[in-house]
């Protein structure tokens, strides 16, 4: 035995394994940290800071979105003809175990991207970062996108760590971007406190867990929960599972803002910019629900191997557990978030609540993902596919809504509901855009979010249909349910105001109209939302390319 | 060829939706001028179904061919894109097709999994009928400008006319029941929205809803026929669909299923199929018992009512039949009661038709009596037929849309008073509108040579082939040999042996019908199907026959009365009654030209016919079988011209040259004339038998639904609020009891999960 020579090999395994493999399937996030060592880069010259930030920092999520797209293609054989087996082969694990490479990943990562195309053409439009702000602002949103690039792909504990400090820390200051304004700074304040305080609690979860089952790799860590004979076994180490479990759990939902770790968002978003709102709302609840499909599937469900069967029943106690925890969070937060957006006046606070119940949706598709996969793999794949078509249409369902309460807040100077009284008057091109997008958020056909939710609800009822954790799927379905119902009036109260209301005698501008460059925006953003409704299969042929990473 | 054909055929559609779409966005700032958009978007559709049809005539062969000799059928399908694609091959797990359940309308790329293909279709049957709907469209837009002219609605009108002309493509192209279904309502959404078009006038918008609540029960019958069809053939394709994996998914009018002696249902299903497919038809081409919504209808602006409620949307109940020919023909008693509602509306609404004093109302019972004709021509089931129907479908659109411009012509004119009473001698006052009005009764009435004379004999034929089968033995020992000859259809029958089919459902109550039995008259009927006997036959022709002689009457008492006599004209026309502008009669000496000469040229020529029968659902070899040659039925027109010569001459004597307000017929009727003048007291009865009774029903639900829904309703509508009031209490700005409320509440969940988890 040769040391040097074993240190020689070891060394020449991690620079392959990082030069060769990991780095050519991690250009997307290359291409951001690029962007925002330029960004940071012009602030230092002068002659550079007339570069303007905006259209530096979209020139490099524009590469991102490119590479993003061919990892989707290269991972998808280049047509989508093939099969789920070539799909299978294609993942991989990157730097060493500590990322994974799959179709979920990839998904994410163009859905990530595509977003922020979206987003910052949608700053650009609003005025919000002005040009003094412009080069911190997009640094801050590309430093959390990266983050969350890594919370959609972590496979490793410690990176699921890692991932939600990126992308929580930039959010704080994000939160805090208004200068001067007391709710923005107090906003900013809460959410960097209870963050610290969840990130302590998720830590601690961790090092539970990584102490009882000797790994944070979660391959591993699911085998070595299979091995384990029950979770209820003497002496601890089951409560110490259990207690460890939680405290993750307790982590990630302050990352989806789920009850009982909601209380930040309402504040943040009301506080902070509707821009701030609008990327928190929907990249951050993205990459958050892709990190609890991965942490759920990761310690639920092991890889194809020789044994796969028998692991998968194995662990089939692990993933009672998880299913139990993320559908009792689910069933509260998409409740709380409902009853609590009731009689809200200020609409950046009634999105924050909507956004909390929207989070409760989500992770009721990832509840009934979880609890299929020891049933029946396929009914599981289409699971996790509804969730990831949710997620896509819920990009252009939030960022139109936080674009018109943005672009309105920029002509009538007010966000209050109530300011809006009678638009439809002046501005009936504005008011149907906004119904557009509230009566997709609750649901209704012939409109995106539809489609959406009666995908996700299929999945709860197929895992009723096939016994798969009935009781509690069913209690799921009935809550879903009432809760459409219920959000069928806080929205609809919106427009009730901008359509009945007789317009405030206050009212000094007009809204924007429709034909204008935020007008064009609003109908960009809106456009999908309708022909999504309709022309659904090319986005869910994307969302079951990712749900393929289930298995 | 065939894909520039492809778009073609989309532009159709496409440039009336385009116009629509303009007009509602422009229509203000066009103002006099809104109806730019839609009158070009008509004009060019009109032009692309033009040029259509004459690449579907050049490849059927000239168009000349005689029915008796079996043609290619001629078809090509558009899909222009899959909707709704559920699962999909690449994952790997295809739910529908593993348990075995009919698959999707379709499915052409996916594999098996669930998908409705947007296909749409080009044969001879769907170029003529887009090439009526565009060009009869366009002449009635333009007449409208005129016509509509000053009207507040004006840019809502033409929107509305050109969203109806898309619809109608649509359905006339649409290669699926799926998609017909959807343009079935699409074109009842424009009919309920063009009878309602002055709303604030209480009349029309109880017209437009009790249209809208009578169409319903059509379209009840179309959805149940739908799902049956899915039931019982997988699938609801008109065309075959070829998966990826090289099976087929035979079409419900696909070529294989044609070819295939057995390829269709009959018995209890096929019958219950086609019979639910008539009652949608009955609604929409107000057939009785569902015709009462037709003559209210015409509340509407009379352009709308001559493009909707008589040359076009009425006749997709027609449409309908004659495409699910092949279906229909597997049932003799369903067809046999197509003809029996057909002849039965027909003589009905002749009768009514000829006491009313109302112009428009005299010409709404007419279509009605006409699409009747139409009906009974479908329900002999004989390439005759189906063709005499499609044939008389067109001169019909000729002639009364010119009836209904004439008489739209006369109501501009005398300020809106339509009652025929009140004017007369109108022929000294507008002459274009009077000759015109003049060679559209004659073809209405079956006078040789004009239009209707050709159609509506080519009609009578076909009921007294069925009525005399042995005097037409010949003719059908004719039509055998040539049904027996063995038709090259995409290489014959060996192919379809060779292409792994999907097989019909399995079920229990579905029994093939060999379509070769269907005309055997000797075969033992039983149930509905011993209605098809040449002594029903019989009495069809006859009732037929006094239908005709009828509509003469009818029609020239309505000439008369507002054409002859001295020149009365009422108050509300104020001084200067006038010829109406060119704008109006220019379309009204088109389609006088047409009404005059489309029958004598469609016929001798026998283009239409021979031009039809390549359309697919008439290659079928049970109504190929059924073909006999092209003649003149010397005997037959006698007694049609016969018919319609004592209906003009009593139509004479009672009113030509009399005021128009002189004692009526209906005097000398005495209570039957009372019966016709009360529309048989069909309103009534449907009154007191469902409208009452509904009413009584609806004031209890409505006290059900304010005291009791609603206050429940609005009692949970509380909870949340008071629920709300309290979350909101804790979201109190501390983070300090924030971080207490996550405590709290990770406790709760350690308890419940502990609680849930308990081994």
């Amino acid at each position: 035995m040769n040391p040097d020579r074993n240190l020689g090999t070891l060394l020449d395994g991690t620079l392959h394994d990082t030069l060769a493999v990991s780095l050519p399937h991690f250009r997307p996030e290359l291409c951001l940290a690029a962007t925002i060592v330029l960004l940071l880069l012009c602030r230092m010259l002068p002659v550079l800071r007339l570069v303007d930030s905006g259209f530096l920092a979209l020139g490099g999520v524009l590469f991102s979105l490119f590479f993003a797209w061919n990892d989707v293609l290269t991972l998808g054989g280049g047509a989508w003809a093939s099969s789920l087996g070539d799909l299978l082969a294609g993942r991989q694990e990157l730097f060493g175990g500590l990322l994974a490479f799959d179709s979920l990943t990839a998904y994410i990562r163009l859905l990530l991207a595509g977003f922020l195309v979206l987003f910052i053409l949608f700053t650009k439009v609003s005025g919000i970062p002005d040009r003094e702000d412009g080069a911190d602002f997009y640094t801050l949103v590309l430093g959390a996108t990266l983050g969350m690039c890594l919370m959609a792909s972590a496979n490793h504990l410690l990176m699921v760590f890692m991932a939600v400090e990126m992308a929580s820390v930039p959010s704080y200051a994000l939160a805090g971007l208004l200068k001067g304004r007391k709710a923005s700074s107090e906003a900013a304040l809460k959410y960097a406190v209870y963050g610290a305080g969840a990130a302590g609690v998720m830590l601690y979860g961790l090092s539970l867990l990584a102490g009882v089952l000797g790994t944070c790799h979660m391959p591993t860590m699911a085998r070595a929960l299979a091995s384990l004979d029950s979770m209820w076994m003497p002496g601890g180490t089951g409560m110490a599972l259990a207690i460890g479990g939680l405290m993750v759990a307790a982590g990630l939902a302050f990352k989806l803002s789920a009850v009982p770790f909601h209380f930040w968002c309402p504040d943040v978003f009301a506080g902070a910019a509707a821009e701030v709102g609008a990327f928190l709302s929907v990249a951050s609840k993205a990459a958050a629900i892709a990190l609890l499909l991965r942490v759920a599937f990761g310690l639920g469900t092991t890889g194809s191997g020789p044994d796969h069967a028998v692991q998968m029943a194995a662990l089939g106690e692990t993933r009672h557990f998880i299913v139990g925890v993320v559908a009792l969070l689910a069933a509260l937060t998409c409740t709380l978030g409902n009853l609590a957006a009731y009689g809200q006046t200020n609409m950046k606070r009634l999105l924050a609540y909507s956004t909390i119940a929207h989070a409760g949706y989500l992770m009721m598709g990832v509840a009934a993902a979880v609890a299929l996969a020891g049933r029946d793999a396929g009914a599981s794949r289409s699971a996790v596919a509804a969730v990831c078509f949710y997620l896509g249409t819920y990009v252009f369902m939030n960022l139109a809504a936080f674009a018109i309460v943005a672009l309105l807040r920029n002509s009538l100077r007010s966000e209050e509901i109530a300011s809006y009284a009678g638009l439809i008057r002046t501005n009936p091109g504005i008011v149907v855009a906004t119904g557009v997008v509230l009566v997709s958020l609750i649901g209704l056909p012939p409109l995106a979010g539809f489609i959406s939710k009666f995908l996700v609800f299929s999945s709860v009822m197929e895992s009723v249909s096939l016994d798969a954790e009935r009781p509690l799927m069913l209690v799921l379905l009935v809550v879903g349910g009432i809760n459409t119902v219920i959000s069928l009036f806080y929205y609809l109260r919106v427009l009730k105001v901008m359509t009945f209301d007789p317009p405030p005698a206050d009212r000094t501008a007009d809204a924007f109209p429709l034909v204008s460059i935020p007008g064009a925006l609003v109908t960009a953003l809106v456009v999908p939302v309708v022909s999504l409704g309709i022309f659904w299969s090319g986005l869910y042929a994307f969302a079951r390319f990712a749900g393929a990473f289930a298995s | 060829m065939q894909s520039s054909a492809a778009n073609l055929l989309v532009l159709v559609p496409l440039l009336p939706l385009v116009g629509a779409v303009c007009t509602v966005l422009l229509g203000r700032r066009l103002g006099p001028r809104a109806h730019l958009p839609a009158v070009a978007g008509i004009g060019a559709a009109a032009v692309v179904a033009l040029l259509l049809l004459l690449g579907t005539a050049n490849q059927v062969g000239g168009g000349h061919a005689d029915p008796t000799h079996p043609v290619e059928p001629v078809e090509m399908i558009s899909t222009l894109w899959q909707w709704a694609t559920v699962g999909d091959s690449r994952s790997g797990d295809l739910p529908a097709a593993e348990v075995g359940v009919p698959l999707a309308p379709g499915s052409a790329v996916t594999g098996g999994a669930f998908s409705i293909p947007i296909a749409l279709r080009l044969d001879p049957l769907t170029a003529t009928l887009l090439t009526i709907i565009t060009g009869v469209g366009l002449l009635v837009a333009i007449y409208s400008i005129g016509y509509m002219h000053d009207d507040p609605g004006y840019p809502r009108f033409f929107a509305l006319v050109a969203m109806f002309v898309f619809s109608m493509s649509m359905l006339v192209a649409a290669s699926n029941f799926l998609l017909v279904y959807v343009f079935w309502e699409a074109v009842g959404a424009c009919s309920y929205l063009l009878i309602g078009f002055w709303y604030t006038k209480p009349e029309a918008a109880r017209a437009a809803k009790k249209a809208f609540l009578v169409n319903r029960v059509g379209d009840f019958g179309l959805a149940l026929a739908t799902f049956l069809l899915w039931m019982t053939y997988g699938t609801l394709n008109f065309h075959d669909t070829h998966l990826a994996d090289g099976t087929i998914v035979e079409g419900i009018l696909g070529e294989f299923r044609l070819a295939d002696e057995v390829g269709y249902v009959g018995g209890a299903v096929g019958t219950a199929i086609c019979l639910l497919m008539l009652l949608a038809a009955c609604g929409k081409s107000a057939q009785m018992p569902l015709h009462v919504w037709l003559p209210d209808a015409m509340e509407g602006p009379t352009p709308a009512s001559a493009l909707i409620h008589a040359a076009t949307m009425v006749t997709a109940g027609i449409y309908l039949i004659t495409r699910s020919a092949p279906l229909f023909v597997g049932c003799p008693g369903a067809l046999t009661m197509v003809s029996i509602v057909g002849a039965t509306t027909a003589l009905v609404a002749a009768l009514i038709a000829t006491v009313q004093n109302d112009l428009k109302r005299v010409l709404a019972y007419s279509t009605i009596s006409q699409l009747g004709y139409m009906f009974v021509a479908l329900g002999t089931g004989t390439m005759l037929g189906f063709t005499a129907a499609i044939f008389h479908l067109v001169t019909h659109a000729f002639f009364k849309a010119l009836l209904f411009l004439g008489a739209g012509s006369v109501m501009h004119a005398m300020g809106g008073v339509i009652d025929m009473r009140r004017f007369g001698g109108l022929r000294h006052v507008m002459p274009i509108t009077a000759a015109t009005f003049l060679v559209g009764a004659c073809a209405l009435a079956g006078v040789a040579p004009f239009a209707g004379f050709f159609s509506k004999d080519e009609i009578l034929a076909a009921l007294h082939a069925k009525a005399h089968p042995e005097a037409h033995g010949s003719d059908h020992a004719e039509a055998g040999s040539a049904g027996e000859r063995p038709r090259d259809l995409a290489g014959g029958v060996g192919l379809v042996a060779s292409v792994p089919v999907r097989p019909f459902r399995p079920g229990s109550m579905i029994t093939r019908v060999s379509l070769s039995d269907a005309h055997d008259v000797s075969h033992e009927k039983v149930g509905l199907d011993a209605l098809d006997h040449p002594s029903t036959w019989r009495l069809l022709f006859w009732m037929s026959l006094l239908t005709a002689g009828l509509t003469a009457f009818y029609t020239f008492r309505a000439v008369f009365m507002t054409f002859t006599g001295p020149v009365r004209v009422p108050k509300e026309a104020g001084h200067h009654a006038h010829e109406s502008p060119s704008v109006m009669t220019m379309p009204l000496l088109v389609l006088a030209v047409l009404s005059a000469f489309s029958g004598v040229v469609l016929f001798a020529t026998n283009a239409l016919s021979g031009f039809l029968s390549a359309t697919p659902s008439l290659t079928a070899p049970a109504v190929v079988r059924t073909a006999v040659p092209h003649v003149f039925h010397w005997e037959i027109a006698i007694q049609g011209t016969l018919a319609a010569a004592i209906g003009i001459a009593v139509a004479a004597i009672g009113h030509l040259g009399r005021r128009s307000d002189s004692p009526q017929l209906e005097r000398y009727l005495g209570p039957l004339g009372t019966l016709f003048a009360n529309k048989f007291y069909f309103d009534q009865i449907y009154a007191a038998l469902i409208v009452k009774p509904l009413e009584a029903l609806s004031l209890v639900t409505a006290f059900f639904d304010r005291a009791i829904v609603d206050g429940t309703v609005d009692a949970i509508g509380q909870v949340p609020l008071a629920w709300g009031s309290a979350i909101r209490r804790m979201q109190s700005g501390l983070v300090q009891r924030y971080a207490l409320a996550g405590v709290v509440g990770v406790l709760a969940i350690v308890l419940a999960l502990a609680w849930q988890l308990r081994p």
